[in-house]
């Protein structure tokens, strides 16, 4: 039966437009630490502040979706990735009431950036250290979880946690050249290069890692080489196109191939981890759902899904162009 | 304590904090899209200035609820990982559904709602309110069902200690769901009206801004007026439901042990009940009131909770004080109503003092009366997290006590922040006043900067000309 895997198919759809698409929000939201200017963190928060929610929801989307068409999955993860979920939930949760509460209040609104740029840093760190945990695999007796709480802290997963956090830099960057003008650009452009030559150090470092740190990854190379050779160069080609689209002013072009990157890495770990959906532990048909509950979120997905992307494509076109520099009232 | 009731604890701290927020931004979304369709309609200032005024309260009520939503999503494997693997092929679906038809819609529009205005034009803009109402009537329709599975579950077996779903109409339209989501919805409702009130009735008694505050009253009245008799109605077909589904709960909630109670049987409203000995230590109520109100007769007796085995029986103290909560709010409600009505017809309603102090001490009771409901509705489930079938001692997660008790803590001291933040900016608007709310619309990415727009601007002036 074929529909386990269309619902895979859905988890990944939805993790990855949350990466894509929180993934600059985030990157925003690190940025605001390192920007002194407050105008111009400003016009930072401006430029995601009417989109920022519904690019939330995809991470909503991809955890729901697992609890209905992988329950057993989502049971033996949940409780595995418990600490880094938690702190990623409260630090979400600080970020976005900032969103609210920054605009009621201009005296103490350097404090509500400090913040604002905390929640974003800390809930990225901590979904680099779930991309770590899952990779580096996860304790599991008789479905369920069977290992140590903090197991998932590993200097492995605080590499990958490096990584995320550069991507979202990397991401944010992007975004805030295609919305920004005046001083922001310079900044985002210097910022761009710096998280560019990072990343791209510490990518090889990790990747050449886990082939020590998990066996199943060597496996799955012999397994798919195919698919993730194709990954491997996509991620090339689309990190040298953004190199150069940085340096010729390109900033859509610039953003695209940023997400090229960030999109080609999670396809990869798809291929990486296919057929599982605990990685290297159970695979997706032994924790899927019965057949019925399948039916019913794969027909509301293709129902719903496409009117979903319609109107958020709406949204960001309400918004497009430049963000005004003295925000959305002009 | 044991990692279970730890769990426990947890998520019902987070998710009775979280419930404030969607009751509040349920009510004042619709009351914000009628709020606007009136102004559209009439162009009448006053209008406008009400959504203006009450946009910046929903915002924030939206975003914390939407914050601390994403939280319990999470949450139903993080602490109940058993139950996440057993009820996820019937719950989960339901969530996912709530996911793309509510919470996109609601995140789609809100941007447009909150910044959108001088982008899109009033009638877009109306529609945007109008989708954002939606979106969360809708949220409430899938998360009431969700949880109506839980407290009268149907349309599933069990196949090798699995859960599988036979019938989806079944699960959805299980029988709980269609007399719980109105009460719920009307409970939303009413809070907005009270809130909307409430914040009308200061001014009042200030003597400032007197034609909104007079306009809030009057409207908020008007519609808890009509709310609350057919919520009386409502609940009372929820009783009779719940009786027939969940005995268990409202043998608890009446707060008689015995099999059958004394005759005539009084309706207490105060007891201190001694689960272990299986009787109260005190109660005090009105006598013959509970056999009146419950049995129709003046000396029908009521049926306790000792027919329920006493391992399938909840705790009496939580389902009773939870039910009396809600439904002395509700009766205080219903006075207030009244009250109002008669005034109305005296046109006495904006001079009477000690109607306007009462209309602004019940300013938070929709929020009070919401959580009592819902402690009633959760408690009384219990042993049962999915009733009659997984337990929630079962459905707890492999998490130590240590961890548990660490992260309770942590959520407790960031929603304090939250709570802080908000209360403190809430009182700040209505202290400032509804003429204030173009005017500290600073330059920033704020929901105030959509009114600083010039068509909204343009509008209310062309209409004040006009």
């Amino acid at each position: 039966m074929q529909l386990p895997l269309l619902s895979a198919g859905f988890v990944a759809l939805s993790l990855t437009l949350y990466v894509l698409l929180d993934g600059f929000d985030l990157g925003v939201g690190i940025l605001l630490l390192f920007q002194k200017h407050e105008q111009t963190r400003d016009h930072m928060v401006d430029s995601i502040t009417p989109t920022w929610d519904g690019n939330e929801t995809w991470l909503i989307m991809a955890g729901v979706t697992l609890l209905a068409g992988f329950p057993i999955a989502y049971g033996i993860l949940m409780p595995a990735l418990y600490l880094p979920l938690i702190v990623m939930l409260l630090a979400l949760g600080l970020r976005g009431v900032t969103f609210e509460f920054r605009a009621q209040m201009k005296q103490f609104r350097r404090r509500w950036d400090v913040v604002f740029g905390i929640g974003s840093t800390v809930a990225a760190a901590m979904q680099g250290i779930v991309l770590g945990a899952l990779v580096q695999g996860i304790s599991v007796h008789e479905n369920s979880f069977s290992g140590e709480i903090l197991e998932c802290f590993t200097p492995f997963s605080l590499l990958c946690c490096g990584c995320v956090l550069l991507v979202y830099v990397l991401l944010g960057a992007a975004w805030l050249q295609f919305k920004g003008s005046g001083r922001l650009s310079s900044f985002s452009r210097r910022a761009a290069r710096i998280a560019l030559s990072l990343f791209v150090g510490l990518f090889f470092v990790t990747t050449y890692v886990s082939f020590k740190v998990q066996a199943g990854v060597a496996t799955a190379w012999h397994a798919h080489y195919g698919l993730l050779i194709t990954c491997s160069v996509a991620m090339v080609l689309a990190t040298v196109v953004f190199l150069f689209a940085t340096e010729r002013h390109s900033a859509t072009i610039a953003l695209m191939a940023g997400m090229g990157m960030a999109a080609s890495g999670i396809f990869g770990l798809a291929a990486l981890v296919y057929p599982n959906i605990v990685p290297f532990r159970v695979s997706l048909w032994d924790a899927s759902s019965s057949h019925l509950s399948q039916v019913f979120l794969l027909t509301g997905a293709c129902l719903v899904a496409p009117v979903v992307l319609a109107y958020s494509l709406f949204a960001y076109w309400v918004f497009r162009g430049k963000t005004p520099q003295k925000g959305w009232d002009l | 304590m044991t990692p279970a009731m730890l769990a426990r604890i947890q998520f019902a701290f987070t998710v009775s904090f979280h419930i404030i927020f969607p009751t509040i931004s349920i009510g004042l979304a619709m009351f914000l899209a009628v709020m606007e369709g009136l102004w559209l309609k009439t162009r009448d200032a006053v209008y406008l200035q009400m959504y203006r005024f009450w946009m910046n309260i929903f915002a924030m009520a939206f975003g914390v609820g939407v914050v601390t939503g994403i939280v319990l999503s999470f949450e139903f494997g993080l602490g109940f990982a058993r139950f996440a693997q057993l009820a996820g092929p019937a719950i989960g679906p339901m969530i996912a559904l709530e996911v793309l038809t509510s919470f996109f819609l609601e995140a789609g529009f809100l941007g447009i709602m909150l910044f959108g205005l001088h982008r899109v034009g009033p009638k877009l803009h109306f529609f945007a309110t109008c989708m954002v109402a939606l979106g969360t009537l809708m949220s409430a329709s899938w998360i009431l069902s969700a949880n109506s599975w839980m407290q009268t579950p149907a349309g599933v077996t069990m196949e090798n200690g699995r859960i599988v779903v036979t019938n989806w109409w079944q699960v959805i339209n299980n029988p709980s769901w269609l007399v719980r989501l109105p009460h719920m919805l009307s409970a939303a409702y009413l809070t907005a009206c009270f809130l909307v009130a409430g914040v009308g009735a200061w001014y009042l008694l200030k003597r400032r801004h007197i034609a909104f505050a007079q306009r809030s009253i009057a409207l908020g009245m008007a519609f808890a007026s009509v709310l609350i008799v057919g919520q009386v109605f409502i609940g009372d077909i929820l009783y009779g439901t719940m009786l027939k589904h969940q005995p268990s709960k409202m043998q608890a909630a009446e707060g008689f042990w015995e099999k059958q109670s004394q005759s005539p049987a009084p309706y207490y409203w105060l007891i201190v009940p001694d689960q272990k000995e299986q009787r109260n230590r005190a109660a005090f109520g009105i006598p013959y009131l509970g056999s009146i109100w419950l049995t129709h007769s003046l000396h029908g007796r009521v049926d306790g909770l000792k027919n329920t085995p006493r391992e399938e029986q909840p705790a009496m103290g939580m389902v009773f004080y939870g039910f009396r909560i809600m439904y002395g709010i509700a009766i205080l409600m219903f006075a207030v109503a009244s009250v109002s009505l008669w005034l109305r017809w005296k046109r006495r309603l904006f001079t009477t003092p000690w109607f306007l102090r009462l209309l602004v001490v019940m300013t938070p009771s929709g929020i009070f009366a919401t959580l009592g409901g819902w402690y009633l509705a959760e408690t009384g489930r219990q042993p049962w997290v999915i009733f009659g079938l997984l337990r929630t001692i079962d459905a707890v997660s492999p998490v130590p006590a240590k961890t548990l008790l660490i992260t309770l803590v942590s959520f407790i001291c960031v929603y304090a922040f939250f709570m802080t933040a908000f209360l403190f900016f809430v009182f700040r608007i209505i202290r400032r006043g509804p003429e204030e709310a173009p005017a500290h619309a600073e330059s920033s990415g704020s929901l105030k900067n959509a009114f600083r727009t010039q068509i909204m601007g343009k509008a209310a002036a062309a209409t004040r000309e006009g």
